[in-house]
């Protein structure tokens, strides 16, 4: 029955959608009746209204709905979303103060003189504006009206023209920052939360093991990391299709002939190219740069955009007075480019102001900023003035932020009623049942979108079928796809929603101010070949996701909060590196640790002695260990090659012999509710179970014979290899924390012939004064000891004297305390001593050594990568690595 | 879509409207409203006043298992008198005013539309600007110097807070509201954005951010895009598919208008109504009633009213839809000067 309701449920929401009842009203109005329906036939024909849904009743899956359009707002988590009205400000300040009018004007006279070049033109301005206002509509509206016509005037053909246009409108939605790239991060850190929680209970399931490690955890995706994803795959379809235009104009050159500039090319043509490309390319680098060097979050960089369009839209609408005009603009620089000198000299930290020169430092920056808000409140000002503006910006952003939010409202009843009749676990099972594995279910995933692209815009897409198909994609371990990639393909495709005729937006949008001399047709026709490069850009992006993955994976790696070589996430792909080292340098670090062995350490204490003659020769071993590992990955890997295929077989076997045993036991839960009287409905259920366990026979019986001895050989090769991995790691680690130990002790030799007097003023104290003060005195030294390493010899002789203080204050407990004394001051001495020597002879060696072994043997320990090693790690990271195996 | 001058085309002008039918729309639309407004104040009398609920007050009359105390049974005389009372009210004032037109009446049900959000505007923007600033003093140990050890303290706690500053800002509101004639809400795009950059400023150049900036962002946020919704409507800013619509007849589309209104938009407003603040548990009414704050523990005390920004959505749109009805049923009664209310543009 729920199956029937589900149907329901798409047939309300198709005939609502298409009645043309406003979108973020038809998709929860639709739920909110199917779910009445179901109450209403489960009430009237089983007298009870949960009867028809998957679980629970309709109270429960309605008041999960209106949390789920609280939770919208209600949690730091989702402040991602705080992005999309501050970009869209941003974008229609740039679009009414006619900035991207002048950006499209400048450029054509620019590109013009070359073949296709005004088409050219059109894909950079759109790739620009792309890049600054982000929405399609306006941007196809403004190249519709300035550049169509430009282009029909001289022969372009109308279909390459409409086209360029068109696609060129749709950049906005890859090109960051895009709200549809926010709303898909939003819905994707969910789903991928989702996906692991999934795949740790597939984990627990298929190994027996309570926990998953931490290196098959799904990787998540920020907004940050959306528009760092799709910033390489924006330029790839940028590039593609200046090249289509390119192409075309050279093959047919008729038909995007090369437009000769009429004025000259004087210093007030170049000016004026600058003054319309200079602002805006200088907004994007700020607003993108800020979020790919990780300096901003995305919110903070959408804040920074919208001051910033508001700032140029001031001198841009500013009229009369032509010498006030760009004072605001330039007194906002001047007060930027202060405080950026100000942060640079001084700590500008409020909260911590230690010296009168920071007390300055911050006042004057406070100042700088005072400068600042007047110049933008000033801008502000003449933006509400001129035209009443800034009032229509806010009206228009009003406008566009409602409509993305309250589909993402209505989407979430939607999703909480296809939940209520079991939906999820339909796809679920008819995805996972899909011959073929990940990428089956991945293409007839991406065919769906694309196909509801059609129909439907954007949003809706992104917020109702992202959550149902993501986690399953994502938690799946064969392709182990990371969310950033998974969004931007969707992201593309979803672009392409936009062109598709004969619904796509940006085609209504070109259609309604376009002239009457071009047809529909070739809007559809010119629309169509770029919907053609559109998929060979997600075919390229598709083939390699490390053109998605490397950006977001290098600012991290390179971030403040880089996580250390340590972290478990990044061991396999740092093993590869180190592999790589140690082959390069492998004759280099023989004969560094053959010098160390070498190392005159005869002075030193007999511990740290054996301590430094253990950490080479674990030194010498881990070049044999790592060497071992190779050995047996290379076995592992050629034992896999006919594994493989057997473990997938077996795996999808075992899925559905869960799926089959899941059914068995809520089917006996179904009848155990079943009254005694109902005789048909228990043999019903008795027959159900018997088919069903006749078919987990048949499965369980499908597996071949072979699979238990060969997985067993698989685990024995597996253990073989950890075990390598771990007798390495134990090696390098003991060896290099020795090493660095050393150096330590060494090196706090100088804070140790400090404490000279220190230690010295502790006989007098305990001659002299009463045994109390003298105690104090004891700890206190011990407590500058324990600051400096290696000094336990000393301390425990200070801890005896002040133990005897303690027990008894009789002059014979001076006496002993003094006694312990000497023995202290005796030690002291001997640490000095050949602490002082080994700084002097040993300790620059050892630092050469330690420095030759540090990307190698050392490399574990060390608190942070260095900018190659994370390049080499982040680009390592960013492919796709089949883990099935470990499932 | 070009609504305006389609109307003249299509759509022969008629004097003489059915009025019984007439009537019935008009009654139709009254009831639908003072519903929503009833129920908001049933839910004032019951969770503040204590009063019993409809459903137990019908109960305790009809015999039926009654554990209501006399003094509740009184209440719910007259809760039980106050709803009828007023429905009849509205038919009658309904009846007595047979010359207003429909479009009138959708007139009335926008303009307080627009107040209810107008006034809440007022309420977001005066009570997130002056709980920031208490946030900050507190967060900076300058309270207690500036108002004193005691009152310091109430301020500290989220339910005295709720009431010493919010409630009489709550109710400035209204007042201010009634006075003011602009939209109000489209201020809150400005005023994120500014609240966003400051945070940009004293973030990245005196290292100084606290929980209570991110707090007003998110607050003005959120009553940013849910206040927006029912202007949105009026002037067509949500997005519709318009595979078929934009092909249709303009009667079809007022036809579209009126069953979506009445069967997918006022269903959902009526949903979270329900179940947002239909019982004391509830999602809604819970944070409400406790004057929930956020977690963090420094940050501003507005939690509550974020759950309450979701009523006045609720309460707008349920009043915009009725209105948006109506001024359908203008258009399909051929009233004169009845346009088709905007829409088919994305």
């Amino acid at each position: 029955m729920e199956i029937f309701f589900l149907a329901l449920l798409f047939g309300l929401m198709i005939w609502a959608l298409t009645s043309g009842y406003p979108v973020a009203y038809a998709l929860p109005g639709s739920a909110i009746i199917s779910v009445g329906l179901a109450a209403l036939t489960g009430y009237v024909f089983a007298g009870d209204p949960s009867a028809y849904f998957a679980q629970d009743g309709p109270s429960q899956w309605l008041s999960a709905g209106v949390t789920n359009f609280r939770s919208l707002y209600w949690v730091v988590e989702r402040d991602t979303l705080i992005a999309i009205p501050l970009f869209i400000f941003m974008g229609i300040m740039l679009q009414r103060s006619k900035i991207a009018e002048d950006l499209l004007v400048a450029m054509a006279q620019l590109f013009g003189p070359l073949p296709g070049g005004l088409g050219i033109s059109v894909v950079f301005v759109g790739a620009l504006l792309a890049a600054t206002t982000g929405i399609v509509g306006a941007t196809v509206i403004a190249m519709g009206l300035i550049s169509l016509p430009a282009m029909l005037r001289n022969n372009y053909s109308k279909s390459l023209a409409c086209g360029t246009i068109c696609a060129s409108g749709t950049l906005g939605q890859i090109i960051p920052p895009s709200i549809v790239l926010i709303i898909l991060a939003d819905q994707l850190s969910n789903a991928a939360d989702q996906a692991n929680t999934m795949r740790k209970a597939l984990y627990k399931e298929t190994t027996g093991e309570f926990s998953m490690p931490a290196q098959f955890d799904v990787v998540s995706a920020s907004a940050g990391d959306m528009f760092m994803g799709a910033f390489i795959p924006g330029l790839i379809l940028v590039g593609l299709y200046m090249l289509y235009i390119f192409v075309y104009a050279w093959r047919k050159p008729e038909a995007a002939p090369a437009v000769p500039y009429d004025g000259e090319y004087d210093k007030h043509f170049f000016l004026n190219i600058l003054l319309a490309l200079v602002p805006p390319l200088s907004l994007i680098f700020i607003v993108l740069g800020s979020i790919i060097l990780g300096v901003a979050t995305v919110n903070q960089a959408g804040a920074i955009g919208a001051i910033g369009a508001m700032v140029m839209a001031g001198y841009r609408l500013h009229q009369g007075n032509r010498v006030t005009t760009y004072i605001p603009v330039f007194l906002a620089l001047a007060a930027i480019a202060f405080i950026g000198y100000l942060s640079h000299t001084y700590d500008l930290n409020i909260r911590n102001i230690k010296s009168d020169e920071q007390l300055f430092g911050v006042k004057l920056a406070i100042g700088s900023v005072v400068v600042l808000l007047l110049s933008v409140i000033w801008s502000g000002w003449r933006v509400f003035k001129v035209d009443d503006t800034l009032k229509q910006v806010m009206t228009d952003t009003a406008k566009m932020t409602s409509m993305v939010f309250i589909i993402l409202l209505g989407a979430a009843m939607l999703t909480s009623a296809f939940r209520g009749f079991g939906g999820e676990e339909l796809v679920k099972s008819f995805l996972t049942t899909l011959p073929g594995g990940f990428w089956t279910q991945f293409v007839v995933v991406m065919l769906v979108i694309f196909l509801l692209g059609f129909f439907l815009d954007f949003i809706e897409i992104a917020v109702v079928v992202v959550p149902i198909v993501a986690p399953i994609l994502l938690s799946n371990p064969e392709a182990n796809v990371t969310a950033v990639w998974l969004g931007v393909m969707i992201g593309l495709n979803i672009q392409t929603s936009f062109l598709t005729p004969p619904f796509g937006f940006a085609l209504f949008y070109l259609r309604g101010v376009a002239d009457k001399v071009v047809k529909t047709m070739d809007i559809y026709k010119g629309a169509s070949a770029f919907i053609l490069l559109q998929l060979v850009g997600l075919l390229i992006v598709g083939l390699n996701p490390s053109l998605v993955n490397y950006l977001p994976n290098r600012t991290y790696l390179l971030s403040e909060t880089a996580p250390p070589p340590l972290n478990p996430k990044l061991q396999s792909c740092l093993e590869d590196y180190v592999v790589g080292q140690y082959a390069e340098n492998e004759d280099n670090i023989h004969s560094e640790i053959n010098k160390a062995e070498k190392f005159e350490i005869s002075y030193l204490p007999k511990k740290l002695q054996t301590k430094f003659r253990e950490s080479t020769s674990e030194a010498n071993n881990a070049l044999k260990y790592i060497e071992n590992i190779n050995k047996v990955k290379k076995q592992l890997d050629k034992y896999t090659v006919d594994y493989q295929p057997l473990q997938q077989t077996v795996s999808t076997l075992n899925t559905n012999i869960r799926r089959t045993a899941t059914l068995i036991k809520v089917t006996e839960k179904e009848m155990s509710e079943v009254s005694p009287d109902n005789i048909e409905s228990l043999t019903e259920h008795k027959d159900k179970i018997q088919h069903l366990k006749n078919e987990k026979a048949t499965l369980e019986k499908s597996i071949p014979s072979e699979w238990e001895s060969q997985n067993k050989e698989y685990k024995k090769l597996a253990l073989i290899l950890k075990n390598a991995r771990r007798q390495y790691y134990h090696a390098v680690d003991s060896s290099y924390e020795a090493l660095t130990e050393l150096e330590q002790i060494i090196a706090d030799g100088d804070a140790l012939a400090n404490l000279e007097s220190e230690l010295k003023t502790l006989d007098k104290a305990i001659v002299d004064e009463n045994a109390k003060d003298a105690i104090i005195k004891i700890k206190a030294v011990g407590s500058s000891l324990s600051k400096i390493k290696g000094t336990t010899s000393i301390k425990s002789k200070l801890n005896k004297a002040r133990r005897v203080l303690k027990k008894d204050k009789t002059d014979e407990a001076k006496d002993k305390a003094m006694a312990f004394m000497r023995d202290a001051h005796k030690a002291y001495q001997t640490e000095i001593k050949w602490r002082a020597k080994a700084s002097k002879e040993l300790l620059a060696d050892l630092k050469h050594y330690d420095t030759s072994i540090s990307k190698t043997i050392g490399l574990r320990l060390q608190s942070r990568l260095t900018d190659i090693q994370a390049k080499s790690v982040a680009s390592c990271l960013s492919v796709h690595r089949n883990i099935s195996l470990s499932f | 879509m070009n609504a305006a001058t389609d109307t003249l085309s299509d759509r022969p002008l008629s004097n003489n409207p059915p009025s019984a039918s007439l009537y019935l729309a008009r009654l139709f639309a009254g009831v639908l409203v003072a519903t929503i407004l009833l129920y908001l104040a049933s839910r004032f009398l019951i969770y503040w006043h204590n009063w019993p609920s409809l459903s137990a007050s019908i109960q305790s009359f009809s015999g039926g298992v009654s554990n209501l105390e006399d003094a509740q049974k009184l209440k719910g005389v007259l809760l039980v008198l106050g709803y009828t009372g007023t429905l009849l009210l509205i038919a009658f004032l309904i009846k007595r005013q047979p010359n207003r037109s429909l479009g009138n009446d959708a007139e009335t049900y926008k303009k307080l539309s627009y107040y209810i959000v107008r006034a809440s505007f007022w309420a977001v923007f005066l009570i997130g600007f002056t709980d920031a600033v208490i946030s900050f003093l507190r967060v900076e140990d300058l309270l207690i110097p500036l108002v004193g050890q005691e009152l310091a303290d109430k301020l500290g706690q989220p339910i005295s807070r709720g009431i010493l500053v919010h409630y009489p800002l709550l109710a400035a509101s209204f007042v201010i509201a009634w006075f003011s004639k602009s939209l109000g809400f489209i201020w809150l795009a400005l005023l994120v954005v500014i609240a966003e950059f400051t945070i940009v400023l004293t973030s990245f150049i005196f290292s100084y951010e606290q929980a209570f900036m991110g707090d007003l962002v998110r607050f003005w946020y959120s009553a940013f895009f849910l206040f927006a919704s029912a202007y949105s409507l009026i002037e067509s800013g949500h997005v519709r598919v318009d595979i078929l619509y934009a092909r249709i007849s303009n009667r079809n589309k007022a036809w579209v208008n009126v069953f979506g209104s009445l069967l997918l938009g006022l269903p959902v407003c009526w949903t979270i109504l329900h179940y947002g603040i239909g019982s004391a548990q509830s999602s809604l009414m819970a944070p409400i009633l406790s004057f929930e704050v956020s977690p963090t523990g420094y940050g501003m005390y507005i939690k509550y009213l974020m759950a309450a920004l979701l009523i006045v959505y609720a309460v707008s749109m349920a009043i915009i839809f009725v209105s948006y009805f109506l001024s359908s049923c203008a258009y399909l009664f051929k009233e004169p000067g009845a346009e088709l209310p905007a829409g088919g543009e994305h």
